[in-house]
């Protein structure tokens, strides 16, 4: 299943449907001219190759259809950024805050583009839909497999974005909306289902294992595996050394492993861990009595 | 299947597999589809042949095109014409939907109870029933061009009751029998599924999930049925909810299965600081409160940080295992990543393409052969009253014969490197890593376009025509599974949004192992299984769950959590239907409630409850 490039849904004000509207109409202006010309070249001579041509020609005229609304979202998206620069920070999730209005305004533009692209078979649109509405990323980078935020995203070369994550750079909590920078460097390895909120950094070489969650201005550093909800250090990453296919292998005690994955979900595992190493009870946290209780 | 029916019948307990009411669900699909296209279709075919045709494209020159007033509106218009059929359509579906919605509500009413699934009955059937029927118009419009109109169609089935101001995001669930309080934001990939499989011979767990206004969801949160959220509560991303859950809101919830935190942790988990949240929760939107909420985020935030100084502090951190590079324990896949493809390479066209070309060439053939026949017989009415049905059958040619071709090509490569399974290097040169990326982008062509179409097991037949060993009886439209090592069992139930690897990529290591899903397995939602991955008969993941690489699941039992673990047999089927436990997960308390449970009069008898057996009941508990 590809999923790729994701904006929110927020549609604050019914007239920002306008510009959605706007797209529509523009871009389907540019396919039915195509269409006319093909029809004047082909119709009056040969019917028949009228006919047999006509779905190869239907996938050019889509192709230009969706670039044309690329176009267009574009130069909407410049005009509006005249108006009210994006940038981070907290905003309030109310329709008197200026950012916020912004945001949806954002969001409404580029859904048109984003879902003509999305239903295209092949991901280079997806692609290049990325690239123009401002994520720093290579045109071969593959972001189709989770959802990706399509403003303030940096990407490194040689990025694996696993299947079903998201990678958001606006969260909204409460009646807060969060907006902050997502950067990756490279070769880094985001797991399946894993979310990465705003304002991570992640370092080269790191893996993000699958089902966790990293926290808001978060740095993972490079070389490492982070698993848990919220992240933490579990490993050093040597799977990037040369010669390792013999002695990588599995885990035959699963209880363990649990329990050590229970040590990084549940336990708080910083400062308190550190300073009180020979007592491992004192690290007992509300969490984990409760945990007891049950 | 056998062995497994003659100890059900030691035990005394009966289980029956579901039988789908397919013809049901064809017509029913059958009369949505074709019927929806036909007036969108009348409409527009007039319009080009009334309008179009003689004002635009009879026009000989580009510059007239654009100059002779006619031709100019024509033009403009043409556009608005195509959305507004677009629209009428999804009225159609919605309003079709809503008949045979209606239709199935007076056979058996959905109501609150535990359906069971070991026995079939007419309650079991119009579930599965009305499960499949919201499941085409559902995915039109959350899919479609105008993804806004999800909350309308919702209210307007009557599927689901959506207040005002509500987002749902893209997502599998949440799609009948949830109550969302307006202002609501329920984020991307959350599955509010009001109904739960508990193992194939076991429990639909059918219960309302209720939320209250201004209820904001992070993303991929689970919440189970029976789950009732109170008005202001602010789930962060991965809040799970078990089921029966009753939240009294005015709070943040965090974590697997979720619970309340302090303002301490939610400003270490979303940076924020704590006046700002203390302001945030008194917040009501009105005017003054908003100028003061914003005055106290410029005060006491500044986005910007340092990058260097986290990273000093982050590697201060100790990490759970002692940083020895040489240690054995290090070399040990044990936590799963993915199996995305790290790059696309623009020499997948040479494969794209002509799949693509051929089948559209083909497909053109197709419908030139119609349009002919019907220009012979002087059939043009026919032709254009037929042309839903001449639209759907081209479509289906292209699928076919992309299919086709695709399958040509994947035996071509398969002939050139047999795909094997074991430890590759994931870099450009290694042929084992190249010949894996390019088999996973030519299938995932052809599972795109089965993705897409209107019926839900176009899947199973793409998965079975590349060579997977599955029956038609299981199902996972809904989930990401892997086209290549997989074998699947009778009845297999997939979750919706989970993810199924028989691949992964590990730093620069390409890992291939075997997935098997023995008979009557059901993956959870949102579950990630690893590769090597074995799951036994009968056997139930949880959601939210990860399975580690070549984990080893036996018959019979329930597993749950990272990385799975048994948390208790699988004897759902064994077990009172009538006896729920609910949690306020504020007070931490849990109380057991009686339900009724929702089975058909004459099959009460069937099914344990409190005047029959009540042995096991303790155990359920």
């Amino acid at each position: 299943m590809r999923v790729g490039p994701f904006t929110a849904g927020v549609l604050l004000k019914k007239k920002y449907l306008i510009f959605h509207f706007f797209l529509i109409w523009s871009s389907l202006i540019v396919g039915f001219v195509e269409f006319w010309l093909y029809f004047r070249l082909l119709y009056f001579q040969h019917i028949a190759h009228f006919y047999i041509f006509l779905p190869i020609y239907i996938f050019f005229i889509y192709i230009s259809v969706g670039l044309t609304s690329i176009l267009f979202a574009k130069i909407l998206l410049i005009i509006t950024h005249l108006f009210h620069k994006p940038r981070e920070g907290i905003f309030i999730r109310d329709r008197r805050d200026k950012d916020y209005r912004y945001w949806c305004i954002r969001n409404t533009i580029k859904k048109f583009p984003i879902w003509i692209s999305h239903k295209f078979p092949i991901p280079f649109m997806d692609n290049l839909c990325f690239k123009v509405f401002g994520v720093k990323t290579n045109l071969s980078n593959s972001l189709f497999e989770g959802w990706v935020d399509t403003e303030f995203i940096e990407l490194g070369k040689n990025v694996i974005i696993g299947k079903a994550s998201i990678i958001q750079s606006s969260l909204i909590l409460g009646n807060l909306l969060l907006i902050k920078k997502v950067t990756f460097e490279d070769n880094v390895s985001i797991g399946a289902h894993s979310i990465v909120v705003p304002g991570t950094y992640i370092k080269r070489n790191t893996i993000l294992a699958s089902n966790s969650m990293t926290t808001v201005d978060q740095v993972l550093v490079e070389n490492f595996i982070y698993i848990g909800i919220p992240a933490h250090k579990y490993k050093p990453n040597v799977f990037q050394k040369e010669d390792l296919e013999e002695f990588i292998g599995d885990i035959k005690q699963v209880e363990e492993l649990r329990e050590k994955y229970e040590q990084i979900y549940v336990k708080r595992y910083d400062k308190e861990m550190s300073q009180n190493k020979e007592n491992p009870n004192c690290v007992k946290t509300s969490e984990t009595i409760e945990k007891n209780d049950r | 299947m056998t062995e497994n029916s003659a100890k059900a019948e030691e035990s005394g307990v009966i289980k029956e597999e579901v039988k789908h009411q397919f013809k049901f669900y064809i017509t029913a699909f059958f009369i949505t589809y074709l019927l929806s296209y036909f007036i969108p279709s009348i409409i527009f075919a007039a319009y080009i042949i009334l309008v179009f045709f003689p004002f635009v494209l009879m026009v000989p020159t580009f510059v007239e095109l654009f100059t002779s007033l006619e031709s100019i509106i024509a033009l403009l218009f043409t556009p608005l014409v195509l959305t507004l059929c677009y629209i009428i359509r999804m009225y159609v579906v919605a309003s079709i939907s809503k008949i045979i919605w209606n239709y199935t509500e007076r056979g058996s009413p959905s109501k609150e109870g535990i359906i069971p699934r070991n026995i079939p009955s007419k309650t079991l059937n119009f579930y599965h029933i009305r499960s499949f029927l919201i499941k085409y118009p559902k995915n039109l419009f959350m899919k479609g061009l105008f993804p806004w109109a999800i909350n309308w169609l919702y209210n307007f089935i009557g599927s689901n009751k959506v207040g005002k101001g509500v987002t749902i995001e893209e997502q599998f669930g949440a799609d009948r029998f949830v109550e969302f309080g307006d202002n609501s934001y329920i984020g991307v990939n959350s599955g509010f599924s009001s109904h739960a499989v508990d193992g194939s011979f076991g429990n639909i767990s059918y219960f309302k999930i209720k939320l209250d206004k201004n209820v904001t969801a992070g993303g991929m949160n689970c919440v189970a049925p029976g789950v009732t959220v109170g008005a202001n509560s602010y789930l962060f991303p991965f809040a799970g909810a078990t089921k029966f859950n009753h939240l009294k809101g005015n709070n943040y919830y965090y974590g697997v299965p979720l619970r309340k935190i302090f303002k301490k942790k939610i400003t270490e988990y979303s940076s924020i600081p704590k006046e700002i949240i203390e302001e945030e929760q008194n917040y009501q939107a009105d005017p003054q409160s908003f100028e003061v909420l914003k005055k106290v985020i410029s005060e006491n935030y500044s986005p910007n940080y340092s990058v260097e100084a986290l990273t000093q502090a982050e590697t201060e951190t100790p990490q759970l295992k002692p940083h020895v590079i040489d240690d054995k324990d290090n070399f040990a896949v044990d936590f799963s990543t993915s199996s995305s493809i790290n790059r696309i390479s623009l020499k997948f066209l040479f494969l794209y393409l002509p799949i693509f070309l051929a089948s559209g060439l083909l497909a053109g053939m197709f419908w030139e052969d119609m349009s002919f026949i019907a220009s012979l017989f002087n059939m043009e009415i026919l032709y254009i009253c037929l042309l839903p049905v001449i639209i759907f059958a081209t479509y289906n040619m292209f699928y076919f014969f992309c299919v086709i071709l695709s399958k040509l090509f994947l035996i071509f490569i398969n002939l050139i490197h047999r795909p094997k399974e074991g430890i590759f290097r994931a870099k450009k040169g290694n042929t084992d890593f190249e010949f894996w990326r390019l088999r996973t982008e030519l299938k995932k062509l052809v599972l795109w376009i089965s993705n897409n179409y209107p019926l839900p097991w176009i899947d199973a037949l793409a998965f079975r025509w590349f060579g997977i060993k599955m029956n038609f009886s299981s199902h996972l439209p809904d989930a990401w599974v892997d086209a290549e090592f997989i074998k699947l069992g009778r009845k297999v139930t997939v979750g919706q949004g989970a993810v199924v690897m028989s691949s992964m990529i590990v730093g620069n290591y390409l890992i291939i192992k075997k997935v098997i899903f023995e008979d009557y397995a059901v993956i959870g939602g949102v579950s990630t299984v690893s590769p090597g991955t074995y799951v036994g008969a009968d056997t139930v993941l949880g959601a939210l769950s990860v399975t580690n690489y070549n984990q080893k699941l036996e018959p019979g039992w329930i597993y749950f959590g990272i990385p799975v673990i048994k948390l208790k047999p699988n004897k759902y089927a064994e077990m009172r239907r009538d006896l729920i436990v609910k949690k306020d997960v504020d007070k931490r308390i849990k109380y057991t409630t009686e339900t009724e449970v929702n089975i058909d009069e004459d099959k009460k008898i069937l099914v344990k409850s409190k005047n029959s057996n009540s042995e096991h009941s303790n155990k359920g508990e």
